[in-house]
Formats: structure tokens, C-alpha cells, sequence
């Protein structure tokens, strides 16, 4: 008999079901009477995420409540569902790490709902976009809220298939599917690693429930075995949260509209990865190897992010860059120990970097759908508020006083150098000037200057017109035959995350006293580590970052913002753009070692199994045996002469051996 | 086991069966014409129903007994048989020779 340690107070809680359920049921609503709905569906979608929302908030307490039981203590509540066997359960988990991400799933994913209603509005699918969305929140609540490695997984690939629904909404666009399709292969590598993980975990504990691992997390497991668990789920991580080398999906994956880019490919589903890492917090602990591994391939992703997003000209490829980078901040603190300072970047990133790309969905939308900023510039006159929001964004992600980012970059940096990993602190740093440096490279180019649009794109050095962000095909009809939605569907979701995205990082306001610390701290119960003493003091790394992300400041505006530069902007954009370095415009050749790699050597064993395995194994094989059986009929059919008086003899000459048999070994007796 | 006593001795029923049996046999396989064959079968049965009488007879057991009369009655029922199919290949055939009749050749 298996004793199952829960996490949480045992209970049946109707409102986690309506929570989780809610998003399902719109999705199938949605699904079956889109043509019906017509326009409703957008409202319809977006209430079922807002009344989640509202649940999720009316349930905050039951999150946080502390109930003493046997002398342990129980953070938040557990309720089961269903038994799939005997010993394996599936349930909700509702403590405060599933809040929070509850909480910006439901909360970022309403606005951004509200947000869609006017982007897409006028869409030749409009209720299969909401019924998608909203099959996305189903899948992301899974994943949060369930109390199982199994339903995790579950949750895992669900969220991958909304991501490759999303991803190919225009699938008139071979792009979008090309990038659809890679990106659900990548995530499907992930999810086998995650899978790995799961069959590890059972084999040595026989239970999939979290609380069973987590109490085996310290004793249940040898060192070599924890790590490799902890390896096989950052496959997983990797994989879902763009981490290096599996990252080359996610700019690709900036083919979706850009609402699901900024839900699902920058707040919530890239960051399943930091929650994986968050919830399994114990193995982590447990595991130096894999928190030195994790914390390296997290700083860097963000080094490689960084670098990459320097290149781009595409404004939501920079915003996709920019996302594996800062994911990589996230990984790295999660991975290194610091899982708060990691869950308060999530935090912040969900809010300015949804805001980032709600701001450039307006830019986008308003100039039917031009997305290379060099075709932009000026719009600060144009879209007041769209710079407004974009300016937002920029200070929160470059970590400028007071906004969010700042908080929680400098919490994750400084976490980490707490955690003995001053490299890691190093690569941040960079990453974090280099950040400044891009960010404020698109806010220049975007908004400054004088309006680049109706320049000729090859004397602004675009190579390729057609493949430069003009996606035409879907739009034509869209934007300009149909009336437009009322603004404010789209400029109020923007300014309501606004508040947050500059007001948040308040929450770390205090450092390890902090409101957030405490927070967490029943949930990241890691004790009191043997804390090294840091090479740097806390101000001294704040104000280290802060002067790299300001020289970074410094180098884009002297290079974007100075007379020079509009003196001549359109040559000085295609010398830049001819002068790119061939690293960073074929983005350091991941996709082409991952081709060579991978894909060839794939597709090289499928063409010998094709030509040489199926056709003279395989079919060899089924060949061989139906020969035989028809050289076997005909050997017997040779017996059967038709004779009768044969067959008489042959019968005859039977009975006369067995006679003969009996009478020479002497009888029966 | 206690033999009864025979006024001849039991071997000679049995080497009578014997060569009944073999004549018989003899005669399935080497004549072609059915009725003869029909016939050296009949003469088989009847060797093997004199074997069954005397073994009867000589364990003083009679389901011997029963037994012959049962082969008996399957003996009258396969000559019906066997001589109504004899009569339906004559019809399409006029001609009753068995090697000719092979239609059953693999």
C-alpha cells in the first residue's frame, strides 16, 4: 500500500473546476457553432476567460491557506478528479504557484482576448481563431493545475497543438505552415524528454503524483538518477521555452497573428518551462549537476537571444529574439535556485512583453500589416499610443528604475551570483546591456525620424520585398473593405497591462524581505542555503547592470537617434543591412546544424529504409513466405493423383508397416 | 484369462480371417472394376466381423456380437451408397472403370 503524500488540503472545490473547464467548453462552443456566432464569438470567448479570471481571484485564499495536519503543514488545496488506475490519480493542484500562472493565463489571456476582437476582426475564421484561443487556456490550465507529472505532460502537448493551430491560422500562407509544423516537431522532442522523465519517476516510485516525487525527491533517488530526471524535463523545458538549440521555432512561430504571439509565444505557454522548473523544485535542489546545466544553457539563451535580436529588422521577429532571451533570464534563475527571482521575471515578462507586442499589433494593424521597421519610422506623431505603450515595454524590458523588468532582471541576476555562479552573472549582465541596446534600436527606428513607408524597399536594402513581413495574401479584404472595430478594443487591453507591466516589480521591493519572497516562501521551502558571501553587494550589481544597460542606451541612440543618422536614414538603414554580418542574418546557423544534423541524416534513413529496408526486407520477407506456401502446395498437390486404387494401396501399405512394426518389436504388451 | 474351448481351434478362425481380409484387399487395389471392389470390400468386412464373433465368443464378452451386427448394417448402407454411385457414374460416363474416373487429380 502505497502511502500518497499530497500537496495541499484534500477537498472538492467547484469553482477549480469551472476554472479549468470554462476555456474547454468555450472551445468547443465556439467550435461547433462558429458560423452560427458569427461575430459573438469574440466576446463570448474572451467572457469565458474573464469569468475564469474572476474564479481564479474569488479562490486566491483558497491558494494560500495553511492548514497544519499531522504536524506538517499544507499549503493550498488538492482536489481529485478521476483515477486513471489503480494508484495513479489525476487532480487539480491549486497552491500559489498555479495561482499565479493561473492568473496571468486567465488574466493577460482575457486582454488579450479583448485585444483579438479588434485585430481580428473581419477575419475570414474569426470564431475559430477565439475557439482556438480558448482551447490554448484549456490546455495551459492542464498543465498548471494538475497535480501529476502525467496530466502535466498531457497538458504539454495539448499546449503544443494549440501553438500549431495558432501558429498556421493562415494556412493559405506555406510559411505559417512550414513554421507550424517545425514548430510542433521541436515540441514533440520536448514532450518524449518529459516522458523519459515520467517513466524514470514510476519505475523508481511507482507513483506519477507530484507529492509522491517530491518526498522521494531528497532519498528516493541516487545523484546520478535525479539528474538525469532533471535533464530529461529540461529536454522538455527546452523545447517549449526556446532554450538553445531548440529555440528555432519560436521566431519562426511569429507567422501566427500577433495576439498568439503575444499570449502563447511570449506570457504564458514558453514559460511552461519555468513553471516545470518552479514546480519541481525539489529534484532541483537536489541536483547541483542539473542547477550548473539549467542555469548555463539559460544564460546562454539569453546571450544567444540578445545577439540575434541585434539582426532583425522584422518588429516581431526583434520581440521574439527578445522573448527567448528574457526566458533565458528565467531558466537561468529558476535553474541556478532561485526560483522566485525566476517566477517574478515570468511575472513582469507576461505583462511588458505582451504589451510589447499588443503595442506593435496596433503599428502592424494600422499600417496593414508591415512589420519591417525599417518601412516604418516617424510613427511617435502617428500612433501616440502605440509609442506609448511601446515606450512602456522598452523601459520595463531593459530594467530601467522603477519599472518592472527592472525588479526582477536585477532579482534574477543577483540571485544568481548569490547562487556561486559569477560567469552566469557575467553573460547576464552583457545580455542585459545588449538587450537596452536592441530594444531602444527598434524604438528608434520605429518612432523616430520620418516615416520610411513609401520608400522603395531595395534602397532601404530589403532583398527580398515579398518575404520582408509584407504578408498579403490573407488581408486584402481584411482591413480595408470591412469596417473597423471600435478602437478602444484594442488600445484599453494595452493600457490596462500598462499599469502592471510598470508597476509590478514593486513586489520584490525589499529583496528577500519582500512581499513576493514571502509569498513564495512556503512554496520554494528550500531552507537556509549556506549562503556565499557574493563578490558583489546587491547596490553594487544594480548599479553594475544599470550601467551597462545604459551604455547599451547610449550605443543605440548614438546610433539611431543622432543627426547623423537622419541626415540619411535610408542609407544608412541599407548600409546596415547590407553590411549585417552572415552569422547574425542566418542566425548563427542553428537551423542549419540542426538540418545537417538532424534533419538530413533523417531524412537519409528514411529514403534507405524506403528504397532498400521496406522493399527487400520487409517486402522481401512477405515475399519469401507466400512463395514458400505455394511451393509447399505444389509438392503436396503431387500426392493427390486422383487414383482411387492408389489411395486404396497407400492405405493398404500403412496398415501393413504398422503390422509390421508391431510384429517385429514384439507386440502391444 | 480363461479361454473357452473351441471344437476347432481358435487360430484357424482368425488365419481364415486373416486371409479373407488380405484377399479382400488384394482385390480393392488391384481390380478396376467397382463392383469388384465393392464386393472384395464386403469381403474385408466380413473378415473383420468373423475376428470381432470369435474374439466374442473366446472372452465371452458380447459386445463382440453387438459390434458385428453394427458393421453389418454399415457394410449394407456403404454398398447402397457405393453402388448408387457406381450407377450415376455409369449414366455420365458408360464406362466404370475407377483409374478413369480421376477427376480428382491435384
Amino acid at each position: 500500500m502505497i502511502v500518497h503524500h499530497i500537496l495541499g488540503v484534500d477537498g472538492q472545490f467547484p469553482l477549480l473546476y469551472l476554472i479549468w473547464l470554462l476555456p474547454l467548453f468555450g472551445a468547443i462552443l465556439l467550435w461547433a457553432f462558429g458560423p452560427q456566432l458569427k461575430s459573438l464569438a469574440g466576446p463570448i470567448g474572451s467572457a469565458l476567460i474573464g469569468t475564469a479570471f474572476v474564479a481564479s481571484l474569488v479562490e486566491w485564499g483558497l491558494a494560500t491557506q495553511a492548514v497544519g495536519t499531522n504536524g506538517a503543514m499544507l499549503y493550498g488545496a488538492h482536489m481529485s478528479v478521476l483515477t486513471w488506475t489503480k494508484g495513479f490519480d489525476f487532480g487539480l493542484l491549486w497552491d500559489r504557484l498555479s495561482l499565479t500562472w493561473t492568473l496571468i493565463i486567465t488574466g493577460v489571456g482575457f486582454l488579450i482576448h479583448v485585444y483579438s476582437i479588434g485585430y481580428m476582426n473581419g477575419e475570414r475564421a474569426f470564431a475559430r481563431f477565439f475557439a482556438y484561443l480558448n482551447f490554448f487556456v484549456f490546455a495551459m490550465l492542464t498543465l498548471v493545475l494538475s497535480d501529476n507529472f502525467v496530466g502535466l505532460l498531457v497538458g504539454w502537448g495539448l499546449v503544443g497543438l494549440a501553438s500549431y493551430f495558432l501558429i498556421g491560422f493562415y494556412f493559405d500562407r506555406p510559411s505559417a505552415v512550414a513554421a507550424s509544423r517545425k514548430a510542433f516537431v521541436i515540441n514533440v522532442v520536448g514532450d518524449v524528454g518529459i516522458l523519459y522523465a515520467v517513466f524514470l519517476i514510476v519505475s523508481k516510485i511507482g507513483s506519477i503524483a507530484y507529492g509522491d516525487a517530491f518526498a522521494a525527491a531528497q532519498s528516493g533517488f541516487t545523484p546520478g538518477e535525479l539528474t538525469t530526471i532533471c535533464i530529461a524535463l529540461f529536454i522538455g523545458c527546452a523545447a517549449k521555452s526556446a532554450q538553445v538549440p531548440l529555440h528555432t521555432w519560436l521566431p519562426d512561430a511569429m507567422e501566427g497573428p500577433t495576439p498568439v504571439s503575444a499570449l502563447i509565444h511570449a506570457a504564458t505557454m514558453v514559460t511552461a518551462g519555468v513553471y516545470l522548473i518552479a514546480r519541481c523544485w525539489p529534484f532541483w535542489v537536489n541536483s547541483p549537476d542539473a542547477r550548473a546545466l539549467v542555469g548555463a544553457i539559460g544564460a546562454i539563451t539569453a546571450l544567444t537571444g540578445a545577439v540575434l535580436g541585434i539582426a532583425q529588422w522584422d518588429i516581431k521577429r526583434i520581440l521574439a529574439y527578445s522573448t527567448m532571451s528574457q526566458i533565458g533570464y528565467m531558466i537561468m534563475g529558476v535553474g541556478v535556485g532561485a526560483f522566485d527571482a525566476g517566477v517574478l521575471h515570468f511575472l513582469t515578462h507576461a505583462f511588458f512583453k505582451a504589451q510589447l507586442f499588443l503595442g506593435a499589433g496596433i503599428i502592424i494593424h494600422n499600417l496593414s500589416n508591415e512589420q519591417d521597421i525599417r518601412k516604418m519610422g516617424g510613427l511617435r506623431k502617428q500612433m501616440p499610443f502605440a509609442f506609448a505603450a511601446i515606450l512602456v515595454g522598452v523601459l520595463a524590458i531593459c530594467g530601467i528604475p522603477p519599472f518592472s523588468g527592472f525588479f526582477s532582471k536585477d532579482a534574477v541576476l543577483y540571485e544568481t551570483l548569490v547562487h556561486g555562479h559569477p560567469w552566469l552573472y557575467a553573460i547576464g549582465a552583457l545580455t542585459a546591456g545588449l538587450t537596452a541596446y536592441y530594444m531602444f534600436r527598434l524604438l528608434f527606428v520605429t518612432f523616430f525620424g520620418t516615416y520610411r513607408g513609401d520608400v522603395d524597399p531595395s534602397s532601404l536594402g530589403i532583398r527580398h520585398p515579398e518575404l520582408a513581413g509584407v504578408h498579403a495574401p490573407h488581408d486584402e479584404n481584411a482591413h480595408t473593405e470591412h469596417a473597423h472595430a471600435p478602437a478602444w478594443l484594442m488600445s484599453v487591453p494595452v493600457a490596462i497591462l500598462m499599469v502592471p507591466a510598470t508597476l509590478i516589480g514593486f513586489l520584490y521591493l525589499g529583496g528577500r524581505e519582500s512581499v513576493w519572497v514571502k509569498f513564495f516562501a512556503p512554496v520554494f521551502n528550500t531552507g537556509s542555503e549556506s549562503a556565499a558571501t557574493p563578490i558583489l553587494s546587491e547596490l553594487a550589481s544594480t548599479l553594475l547592470v544599470l550601467a551597462v544597460v545604459l551604455v547599451g542606451i547610449a550605443v543605440a541612440y548614438i546610433r539611431y537617434a543622432r543627426a547623423g543618422f537622419f541626415a540619411n536614414p535610408i542609407e544608412r538603414l541599407r548600409l546596415e543591412s547590407i553590411r549585417m554580418p552572415a552569422p547574425l542574418t542566418n542566425a548563427l546557423y542553428f537551423d542549419l546544424a540542426i538540418d545537417y544534423l538532424v534533419v538530413k541524416p533523417t531524412q537519409l534513413f528514411g529514403k534507405v529504409c524506403a528504397r532498400i529496408i521496406d522493399p527487400i526486407v520487409i517486402d522481401g520477407a512477405v515475399r519469401e513466405v507466400s512463395l514458400s506456401a505455394s511451393w509447399l502446395g505444389h509438392l503436396f498437390r503431387s500426392f493427390q493423383t486422383g487414383l482411387v486404387r492408389a489411395y486404396a494401396f497407400v492405405i493398404v501399405f500403412g496398415v501393413a508397416c504398422f503390422a509390421a512394426y508391431y510384429a517385429i518389436a514384439g507386440g502391444v504388451h | 484369462m480363461n479361454l473357452t474351448e473351441f471344437a476347432v481351434p481358435i487360430e484357424y478362425y482368425i488365419g481364415l480371417s486373416s486371409v479373407l481380409f488380405f484377399l479382400g484387399a488384394i482385390g480393392v487395389v488391384l481390380r478396376r472394376n467397382p463392383l469388384i471392389m465393392l464386393m472384395s470390400i464386403e469381403i474385408m468386412f466380413n473378415a473383420a466381423n468373423l475376428a470381432l464373433v470369435t474374439f466374442a465368443k473366446a472372452w465371452a464378452n458380447n459386445t463382440g456380437h453387438i459390434f458385428a451386427f453394427l458393421v453389418i448394417t454399415v457394410a449394407a448402407a456403404e454398398a447402397a451408397i457405393g453402388l448408387a454411385i457406381v450407377v450415376v457414374v455409369f449414366r455420365k460416363r458408360q464406362n466404370v472403370d475407377v483409374d478413369e474416373v480421376a477427376a480428382l487429380k491435384g
